[in-house]
């Protein structure tokens, strides 16, 4: 049964390890120049050039890296619609299931040892590209220090493995009631870049409960932020303030007096002098205060595993209902 | 005798369509069956229940004993060639051979070879390149050389001209006795079943309408002419008229009784296999 799994899989795979093998050669290749530009440009970097010399660094890989993480996200996908969706449909369109189901074999265990080799293959090259572009782009993660963002979280470390297992089943369990290759495959897509929009924008921040502790309104938290804003609906706020290194849950913070009141707009003229330093200056002794409310970093591992779990758990929930279906249903 | 197969009261139901309906069936062991039926009868709908392909929606039915595909051993006592005789149009003859050989325990490769070379089909020749008779000769080989007690082959002709269709069935017998295997075989004409089979499955509507073995059935089956008037008074008091046709020739009765008829000659295997398939169209 292995036999005739991997003869049915191998020019699919064979497709995959020569694309991933040109892929895994550009990584390894953009890997050592991010090292070496990274070690030029940021940490030995001319003091006097620094903050010019650090920015161009960047600018020259954001492009290839957002790419890199584009593809690594939708590689699962993929994998789901190429490899998922026909594992069992395309049997049912030829009719072969007829002839295979009709061996010493039960269908239940035919389809374990599908599911097991290609589900393996799928696995283990999303995880192989996965791994290789953590490392290649790891420099620039480091530089950039916005692992939680969602393009960035979703294409490093284990989460594409989860990603990957996830498509590939619901690929297999979508061709198995669909019964038809091709709208099946358009249904994982869908499914799958449904999913990848809404768990980043709508349920990764609810996983663990979000953190909140109280910053002092001061230059060192003007650093980190885009700026101060003031309007008659919200009042003081610091916007885009974000703690190094943590995922903040929103975007602006009200910026409160040290008795816990708002601050209000007619505090913040009588630092109004017109010398944008002297007036920040002034607002910072009025001893102000903001409640910064995220997920700190130290997550980001716990994060990664859960996603992992959760996207694993739906694969193996998938593949319960596949074989439940198959033994019952089917033909 | 044992049974090979045995059902009670199967119905088979897709959505509200009832492909099979209250069938109870008894097939004895080391036949010949044929299954013969109109298209929709409800042929292909039974011989998937016999291969477990999907469970009845009402009733019961064994195979060998066993509750068809049930386990892995149950499969292997039986061999399946489905319509159209399916075959993985990527892999090779070879490779379809080592499929069989990798998937059933009991795989008799010297019988697959022999065959295939006997065939003349060439090894490395991709099965989807193959023309309907050897596709369909490369499936049966594939079901038999599992080496099980039971081969079902559905419509295995249905797609071949006619000098192909007596070369299978011609092969198919001589193949069978070498094997020592029951066999069921379904097609939509009883001509070309009638010179294989020794026992005779008519099913139409759904149902069963005639069961037994051939030479049983040919001794109590009658053909008698009608020339005017009525059959009244000249047909023993156990017979039965099964279907009256009339034609430009005159109007023949085809009767069923233990005793002789007077005046009737003997009807052949497709005289009574019409007459029940036709009696049910009337009854319609």
């Amino acid at each position: 049964m292995i036999w005739l799994a991997w003869r049915q899989l191998r020019t699919q795979v064979l497709v995959a390890v020569v694309g991933l093998a040109v892929f895994a050669a550009y990584l390894v290749y953009l890997g050592f120049r991010i090292r070496h530009d990274y070690l030029a440009d940021v940490v030995n970097c001319v003091p006097s050039d620094c903050a010019s010399s650090r920015r161009l660094f960047a600018d020259r890989y954001v492009a290839q890296v957002s790419l890199l993480g584009l593809l690594l996200l939708a590689l699962p996908g993929i994998v789901g619609a190429f490899w998922g969706a026909p594992l069992v449909a395309r049997e049912l369109e030829t009719k072969t299931d007829l002839l295979v189901w009709n061996q010493s074999v039960t269908r239940g265990r035919w389809l374990a040892v599908k599911l097991l080799v290609v589900g393996a293959a799928a696995v283990a090259v999303s995880g192989a590209f996965s791994l290789l572009l953590t490392w290649s782009v790891s420099r620039y993660d480091q530089w950039a220090g916005d692992r939680f963002a969602a393009m960035s979280f979703a294409a490093r470390n284990v989460v594409p493995l989860g990603y990957a297992a996830f498509a590939f089943v619901l690929g297999v369990l979508v061709g198995l009631l669909v019964r038809r290759t091709v709208p099946a495959m358009a249904i994982v897509l869908a499914v799958f870049a449904a999913l990848q929009v809404v768990v980043p924008t709508a349920v990764r921040s609810h996983l663990l409960p979000p953190v909140s502790s109280t910053v002092a309104f001061n230059g060192e938290a003007m650093q980190h932020a885009h700026g101060f804003g003031m309007s008659p609906e919200t009042g003081a706020s610091i916007v885009g303030y974000v703690m190094p290194g943590t995922w903040p849950m929103d975007s602006q913070f009200k910026v409160f007096n040290a008795d816990g009141t708002p601050y209000t707009s007619t505090q913040s003229r009588q630092c109004m002098t017109g010398t944008p330093d002297k007036d920040f200056e002034c607002m910072t002794q009025q001893n102000l205060h903001f409640s910064y409310t995220y997920q700190p970093g130290s997550r980001y591992w716990p994060f990664q595993w859960i996603e992992l779990s959760a996207y694993t758990l739906l694969a193996l929930l998938l593949a319960g209902v596949s074989f439940l279906w198959i033994r019952r249903r089917v033909s | 005798m044992t049974a090979v197969i045995e059902t009670e009261h199967l119905t088979k139901r897709y959505g509200r369509k009832t492909a099979l309906s209250d069938c109870t069936l008894r097939v004895p062991a080391g036949k010949i069956v044929g299954l013969v039926g109109p298209n929709g009868a409800g042929k292909s709908t039974l011989l998937s229940l016999t291969c477990g392909l999907f469970a009845p929606s009402e009733g019961r039915i064994e195979v060998l004993g066993g509750r068809p595909a049930g386990t892995a051993a149950q499969l292997a006592r039986v061999g399946f060639v489905a319509q159209d005789a399916p075959v993985y149009a990527g892999l090779s003859v070879a490779e379809h051979l080592k499929l069989g050989a990798r998937l059933n325990p009991g795989w008799d490769e010297s019988l697959a070879r022999r065959r295939i070379d006997r065939l003349g089909l060439d090894p490395a020749q991709k099965a989807g390149r193959l023309s309907g008779g050897q596709r369909a000769q490369l499936a049966l080989t594939v079901a038999a050389a599992k080496r099980g007690e039971l081969l079902i082959l559905d419509e295995p002709v249905a797609s071949l001209d006619p000098i192909a269709r007596r070369a299978f069935m011609h092969d198919l017998l001589s193949f069978v006795e070498e094997l020592g295997v029951s066999v069921v075989l379904s097609s939509h004409l009883l001509s070309d079943l009638s010179h294989v089979c020794d026992h005779l499955v008519v099913l139409a509507g759904g149902q069963v309408q005639l069961a037994g073995d051939v030479t049983d059935l040919l001794a109590v089956h009658h053909r008698l002419r009608v020339d005017g008037g009525g059959l009244d008074g000249r047909l023993p008091a156990a017979a039965r008229v099964v279907h009256t046709e009339r034609t430009v020739a005159g109007t023949t009765a085809i009767i069923r009784s233990p005793e002789p008829v007077p005046g009737a000659e003997r009807a052949d295997l497709e005289d009574v296999g019409l007459a029940y398939m036709m009696a049910m169209e009337v009854q319609r």
